[in-house]
């Protein structure tokens, strides 16, 4: 029963014990070995480290039970210049998330937010979505709502922060731990296995990471942080069901004109070729988020500079007949746009976001969307957490925060189990991580799933059905509006 | 006779009433403010959208909707009322359509752009007739010469809101001549009903296809004929031909004919006319054989010549003074 040997002194004594006696045993070992270099035995490896790779070693470095377990942080990137970020004024990166509260509660918690320029992250309390083909808006604008804004009660929705910044906060919070993980950049996962059965350990059900300069790492837990394609994934062997879209989601900075005397709102339209955003950032800047065919996106792309500007201000603005003969315009849009706008009509500001300026130069960019859920979530000394687990269309915003859930659970399933003397990679410990998880995160999939099917007919029955729909919850109907604005602003 | 008088009353009492409203109100929005925030009603009629616009309420559209197909379903002579069923039936599915079928050719949006209108000014009708005989214009202006019509005489759209699908509209009603044009389609009833057809299937408009019930007011020979040939013509051929509302007239006058309607995809019908002359001439024929009098040796465009009727005589000679008309106007336009 050499596994059980193994499994002992976890059970017994204390963690910070374990582990130090866990490095002792590895450092004793790699001198006796001879021929293949021994792996180096760590209680948790990270694959990748994104926005919630690095959150996840950060919780397991703040939280009290967690922070003695020894971590290793793979990512394939070089980390420095996330590290060394400086902010350039007047500018913001092109890929920036929206952080919904609950998020911004738990960065707190874990050190990582007071390390975020605050003039640097832009938060809204209101939204305006609306529907490309007939016009049907639901406006979430507390001053617009019966009774107004309670003043106790935070209102915001979500606050804007660019990735590389958050990555910048995460790592610095890293940094502060009193226990350091390793963090290992610049390098690759080059394979998985399990273990071998040695004198000593039978760590056959230990899965070990080679890295591409040699490096072997045993992991009690490995944990799966490593995206949509996700290599630990793969070596599970878990199945991740979905399918393609068949969009791309482009993304842009802009300097936009003033709008110093609107509130700051994010604004959706769905168009039946995907929703376009415009997401503010602070000052008079602003992002967009528009998920359309590669197609056209690679069209957006070779646009001159003002006809794109013009592009994304008709694309609020003009029908979608219009939008969708702009595309076939290689060059022009801006007449063009500016004869339809002159005779079409549309909402005025700040119903519509104001009017954007100009394009920050090198922000264009894109990426493909999919839906992907796996199986489940955690296997015998494996999990797997964030867009490894589940990746999401960005229309609702949701894909880092349902990630940053799933870390918090985790780490909360984990000094569950560390409290309850069990090891820290069995699935007993693992299970409810994925019972909590699974369900909410599969009904927000299949939620936005259905929602970017159900605004992809341009025409029939659906479409005056789902502005019927989002007519009565404009009109706040039955308290439905305010319901669903202080659910967004609790979350 | 009588229900003509009386529907012309209705609607000029109507079309009266409209527009003092209109005129108040426009008066009223320079003193009072706040004339947003009224609500419309007869009594406060926004200010219109463009020149000749009269924003209608519901049932004032329903009423004058249902008036005007009731009277043009019982004198289709009405040209003004089939107009006024096309407007107030349109809105506001139907044109928002075309204009978005309009939006999305290259052409159609440059016509949208340009907003050009069909008149005797626009067009010189002379020029026309010197181009060879097998171009769209020669073609177009010798139906004009046929039939006794002028581009002027297409009513002004005002019923419409918005603008742009407003000038759709009078584009539809502008172009409806090329129509007859390009299909070689009479302007006699069995004509009009078989292009109505046409278009319906090619434009969508509500008023084209309500036309049809007219089908029922024709001779039962006329409706056989209808129904087993021109119906299924236009039906295949309105559908799969490109939108006639993307065609820029003014640009492919000196176009030929056919090569038009090989580019938009139109078959053309059995010649309408022919058909009729050879039914009159049978008819004729079995009438004579029944009198027991033999048939001589005719021509037979001298037979057609010499069958006139009395009306028919009538309708020629005013078209020949009609196109005299037009002649001295034009030669005084040049002078």
């Amino acid at each position: 029963m050499q596994r059980s040997l193994l499994h002992l002194p976890i059970k017994r004594s204390a963690w910070a014990l374990c582990t130090s006696k866990l490095a002792q045993i590895t450092t004793l070992r790699s001198h006796a070995s001879q021929a293949s270099p021994d792996p180096e035995i760590y209680d948790v490896v990270v694959v990748g480290s994104g926005p919630v790779g690095l959150t996840l070693a950060a919780a397991l470095g703040a939280a009290r039970t967690t922070s003695h377990l020894k971590v290793a942080l793979i990512e394939g990137m070089n980390l420095a210049p996330t590290r060394d970020w400086t902010p350039k004024p007047e500018y913001f990166a092109n890929r920036i998330v929206s952080l919904i509260p609950s998020t911004v509660r738990l960065l707190k918690e874990i050190g990582a937010w007071k390390h975020i320029r605050q003039d640097r992250v832009q938060s809204y309390d209101g939204m305006q979505v609306w529907d490309g083909m007939t016009g049907a808006r639901v406006e979430f604008d507390w001053n617009k709502l019966w009774g107004g804004k309670d003043s106790q009660t935070d209102t915001t929705i979500a606050h804007m922060v660019e990735n590389v910044h958050l990555s910048h906060g995460l790592l610095k919070a890293i940094d502060q731990l009193a226990l350091k993980p390793t963090l290992i950049d610049k390098t690759k996962v080059e394979n998985i296995e399990y273990g071998q059965m040695t004198k000593e350990v039978d760590m056959r059900d230990w899965p070990i990471v080679t890295l591409s300069n040699g490096q072997k790492l045993a992991a009690r837990l490995l944990i799966g942080a490593d995206g949509g394609n996700s290599p630990v994934r793969a070596f599970a062997g878990i199945e991740s069901r979905g399918w393609d879209y068949d969009r791309h989601s482009m993304v842009a900075t802009f300097r936009i004109e003033n709008d110093s005397m609107f509130q700051k709102f994010a604004y959706q339209r769905f168009l039946p070729s995907g929703p376009v955003a415009i997401l503010p950032l602070p000052g008079n800047f602003a992002n967009l988020a528009w998920s359309t065919t590669p197609e056209k996106v690679a069209h957006l792309k070779s646009l001159a500079p003002e006809d794109f500007v013009a592009m994304v201000n008709a694309a609020f603005r003009l029908s979608y007949t219009d939008i969708d003969y702009l595309h076939n315009l290689k060059s022009g849009v801006v007449e063009e746009t500016k004869w339809r706008e002159s005779v079409t009509e549309f909402p005025d500001a700040p119903q519509v976001p104001v009017r954007i300026t100009e394009v920050l130069e090198g922000t264009r960019a894109s990426f493909p969307l999919k839906m992907k859920h796996a199986d489940k979530y955690v296997a015998e000394r494996l999990a797997l957490v964030g867009d490894a687990a589940h990746t999401i269309h960005p229309m609702a915003g949701q894909g880092l925060n349902s990630g940053i859930g799933d870390v918090y659970s985790l780490v909360k399933a984990l000094s569950e189990g560390i409290m309850h003397g069990r090891d820290i990679g069995s699935s007993f410990t693992l299970e409810p991580y994925q019972a909590e998880r699974y369900l909410p995160n599969n009904a927000l999939l299949g939620f936005v799933d259905k929602l970017h099917t159900l605004y992809g007919f341009e025409s029939g029955p659906l479409v005056p059905l789902r502005s019927l729909g989002v007519e009565i919850v404009n009109r706040d109907w039955f308290g439905l509006k305010r319901f669903l604005m202080s659910q967004a602003a609790k979350s | 006779m009588a229900s003509t008088s009386t529907s012309s009353s209705i609607s000029s009492i109507c079309a009266r009433c409209l527009t003092r409203s209109r005129t108040s109100q426009i008066s009223r929005t320079s003193i009072a403010s706040n004339h947003q925030r009224r609500p419309f009603s007869v009594l406060h009629r926004p200010p219109p959208n463009y020149p000749n616009h009269v924003p209608l309420k519901l049932p004032e559209r329903l009423f004058l909707a249902a008036g005007s197909a009731l009277i043009s379903f019982l004198d289709p002579r009405r040209g003004d009322l089939i107009a006024l069923l096309g407007e107030t039936t349109a809105q506001p599915f139907f044109i928002t359509r075309l204009r978005d079928t309009m939006l999305r050719n290259p052409t159609g949006r440059r016509i949208l752009r340009d907003k050009p209108r069909i008149t005797s000014h626009s067009l010189s009708l002379p020029y026309l007739r010197s181009l060879p005989p097998n171009t769209i214009g020669a073609t177009y202006v010798s139906w004009l010469d046929r039939e006794g019509v002028s581009p002027d005489t297409r009513a002004e759209v005002r019923y419409i809101d918005d603008p742009e699908c407003a000038y759709v509209m009078q584009r539809y009603r502008e172009c409806h001549d090329f129509y007859h044009a390009i299909t070689g389609l009479p302007i006699v009833r069995e004509g009009e009903i078989a292009l109505k057809a046409f278009e319906f299937a090619n434009t969508g408009l509500p008023m084209t296809g309500l036309s049809l019930f007219s089908t029922f007011t024709v001779k039962a020979e006329e409706r056989r004929r209808l129904f087993g040939v021109y119906f299924p013509w236009a039906v295949r051929n309105g559908l799969k031909a490109e939108s006639l509302l993307n065609v820029y007239w003014e640009e492919v006058l000196e176009m030929d004919v056919q090569a038009m309607r090989d580019r938009l995809g139109i078959e053309v019908p059995p010649d309408l006319r022919q058909a009729r002359a050879e039914v009159r001439k049978r008819k004729r024929e079995e009438r004579e054989r029944k009198e027991g009098r033999v048939s001589s040796v005719r021509n037979t465009e001298a037979g057609e010549a010499k069958v006139e009727t009395q009306a028919e005589r009538e309708e020629r000679e005013q078209r020949e003074i009609e196109r005299k008309a037009m002649e001295i106007l034009e030669q005084a336009d040049k002078m």
